[in-house]
């Protein structure tokens, strides 16, 4: 394999690489992304679960292709299963699409592609090159064979294993209590209800939850997240979701047909995602929203945006940290505040005990909330059980 | 500092199922993931054993 020169150069092509490579490219940069797995979207790791607000914004054209089923709602169970029901209305329309990862995945590189992005199969990022003090690019792998790319804009785009983050510098290490170990079945024969995602919390899942996201047919995605801080032995985190399947006759009756696992940060959002020559986005860079675990919109969001800063620093001939700088504030404007809130929202809910979680949930039985706002919740809850939402003076 | 215990991730397919938590969590940046394959780097591991409490199924041993 040759040396390899282009205007800007991705590391992964998951959802967030593929939307920066699909907006450099379409912001004019001659742009290469590389992809150490042969095929893109597989494995997934992934519960598939996602809103669809954001959709338009980014360029991306729901689709039979990818989406199983569009879902009414929510129910969030508490530990003794009271049920909050959450609808489109109160969730700001936040709710959304249970959707066939490996085809959406696939259909992001399709369109980065079409807009004339080089996509670059089983072509792994061993090292980034230097230059200067700027990132220029990396040494890559593929098929055995080492060659560099040299680019003034490197993205790295590459999930929640990154590396590249770390060879850059920026600090992307996570603590204990900042990531939550997940694994799911998908499961056929059960009696899921598609019109909602079903979340339980509590002690079934500590620091996490288990999830049930439909996806049409008998068919769903039931899955689990542990806070690692909170884990004892090796292995744990199977045994929890096993002992609730087989407490959840609905489910212990289902029959599994694959399994994935994968970590989830769920820590409060990065100082710094830039450097000279060099951005982070999506999972890389701990973009996942603290409290719900989801991640593939806010790394589209910041795709777009890494996308059209790459493309513009590299017209302006000026890659320099300042200039990346149009970037780290683009991120920060669309979903740092919500990211930081949910942090604290997630920091508080993971101390709480399982009686307490059943109050809240139980307070909100029959009460017609407006719009679902953590300061709407804390007056209902307030007006049953006055002595809970003394824990939550912070928020309000 | 590199300590005398052993690291083993059992990633023949037996217990591994490949999903990068432990790539993620490492402090050291020392397990890569390639596909199906786990290593990680001997010299630099410090068993701190992060890796062995975020792994879901149990594919890590330090002994
Ligand atoms: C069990 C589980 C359930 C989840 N459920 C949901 C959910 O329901 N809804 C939701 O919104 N989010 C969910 N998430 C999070 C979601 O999967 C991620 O936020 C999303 O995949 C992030 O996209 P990304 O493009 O940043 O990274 P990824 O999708 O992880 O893509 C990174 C890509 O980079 C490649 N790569 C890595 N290193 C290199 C290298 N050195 N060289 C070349 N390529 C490299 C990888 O092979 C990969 O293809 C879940 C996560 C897990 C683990
Ligand atoms: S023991 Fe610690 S340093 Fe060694 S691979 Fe695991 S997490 Fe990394
Ligand atoms: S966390 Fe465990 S299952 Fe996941 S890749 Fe590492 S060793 Fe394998």
């Amino acid at each position: 394999m040759q040396n390899l020169k282009t205007d800007v150069l991705v590391i992964g092509a998951g959802p967030a690489g593929s939307m920066t490579a699909k907006w450099a490219a379409m912001s004019g940069a001659k742009t290469v992304m590389i992809e150490k797995r042969q095929e893109i979207g597989s494995p997934v790791r992934c519960g598939e679960g996602m809103s669809k607000a954001w959709l338009p914004d980014v360029g991306i054209k729901p689709s039979s292709r990818w989406i199983n089923v569009e879902v009414e709602g929510a129910r969030i169970f508490s530990p003794a299963e009271k049920v909050l029901e959450i609808n489109e209305k109160h969730a700001g329309n936040e709710v959304g699409y249970v959707v066939e990862r490996d085809a959406f995945d696939k259909q992001l590189a399709i369109d980065a592609a079409n807009a004339g992005v080089e996509v670059m199969l089983k072509t792994s990022a061993i090292s980034l090159l230097r230059d200067d003090g700027h990132i220029v690019g990396v040494t890559a792998k593929q098929f055995g064979q080492t060659f560099e790319i040299r680019a003034p804009i490197t993205i790295g785009a590459d999930g929640f294993e990154s590396q590249v983050g770390r060879w850059a510098g920026l600090p992307t290490n996570l603590a204990l209590r900042d990531m939550d170990s997940c694994i799911q079945y998908r499961m056929t024969n059960v009696d899921s209800d598609t019109r909602y995602c079903d979340f339980y919390l509590g002690k079934v899942a500590p620091g996490g939850y288990v999830w049930i996201f439909p996806k049409g047919d008998g068919l769903a995605n039931v899955g689990i997240g542990v806070q690692v801080s909170k884990l004892r032995n090796p292995a744990d985190v199977k045994m929890y979701l096993d002992k609730w399947i087989a407490e959840h006759p609905a489910y212990s009756k289902g029959k599994k047909i694959d399994m994935v696992g994968g970590g989830v940060s769920i820590s409060a959002p990065m100082k710094e995602t830039v450097t000279n020559g060099f951005m982070l986005v999506g999972d890389a860079a701990r973009m996942i929203d603290p409290l719900t675990g989801g991640g593939i919109a806010n790394g589209c969001i910041a795709g777009k945006i890494a996308g059209e800063v790459a493309a513009k620093a590299v017209t302006a001939n000026d890659t320099s940290k300042q200039f990346l700088q149009a970037y780290e504030k683009g991120w920060r404007a669309k979903i740092e505040d919500k990211l930081y809130r949910n942090w604290l929202a997630k920091e508080k809910l993971c101390t709480l005990p399982d009686e307490t979680f059943d109050k809240i949930i139980d307070a909100l039985q029959g009460v017609k909330l407006e719009k679902l706002t953590v300061l709407n919740i804390l007056k209902a809850v307030h007006d049953k059980y006055p002595e809970v939402t003394k824990e939550f003076e912070a928020f309000l | 500092m590199p300590s005398k215990k052993t690291l083993h991730i059992e990633s023949s397919g037996q217990i591994c199922i490949y999903c990068g938590a432990c790539v993620g969590i490492c402090p050291l940046n020392c397990i890569y993931l390639d596909e199906t394959r786990i290593t990680f780097d001997e010299k630099v591991c410090t068993r701190c054993e992060i890796c062995v409490r975020a792994c879901p199924v149990g594919a890590i041993e330090i002994g």
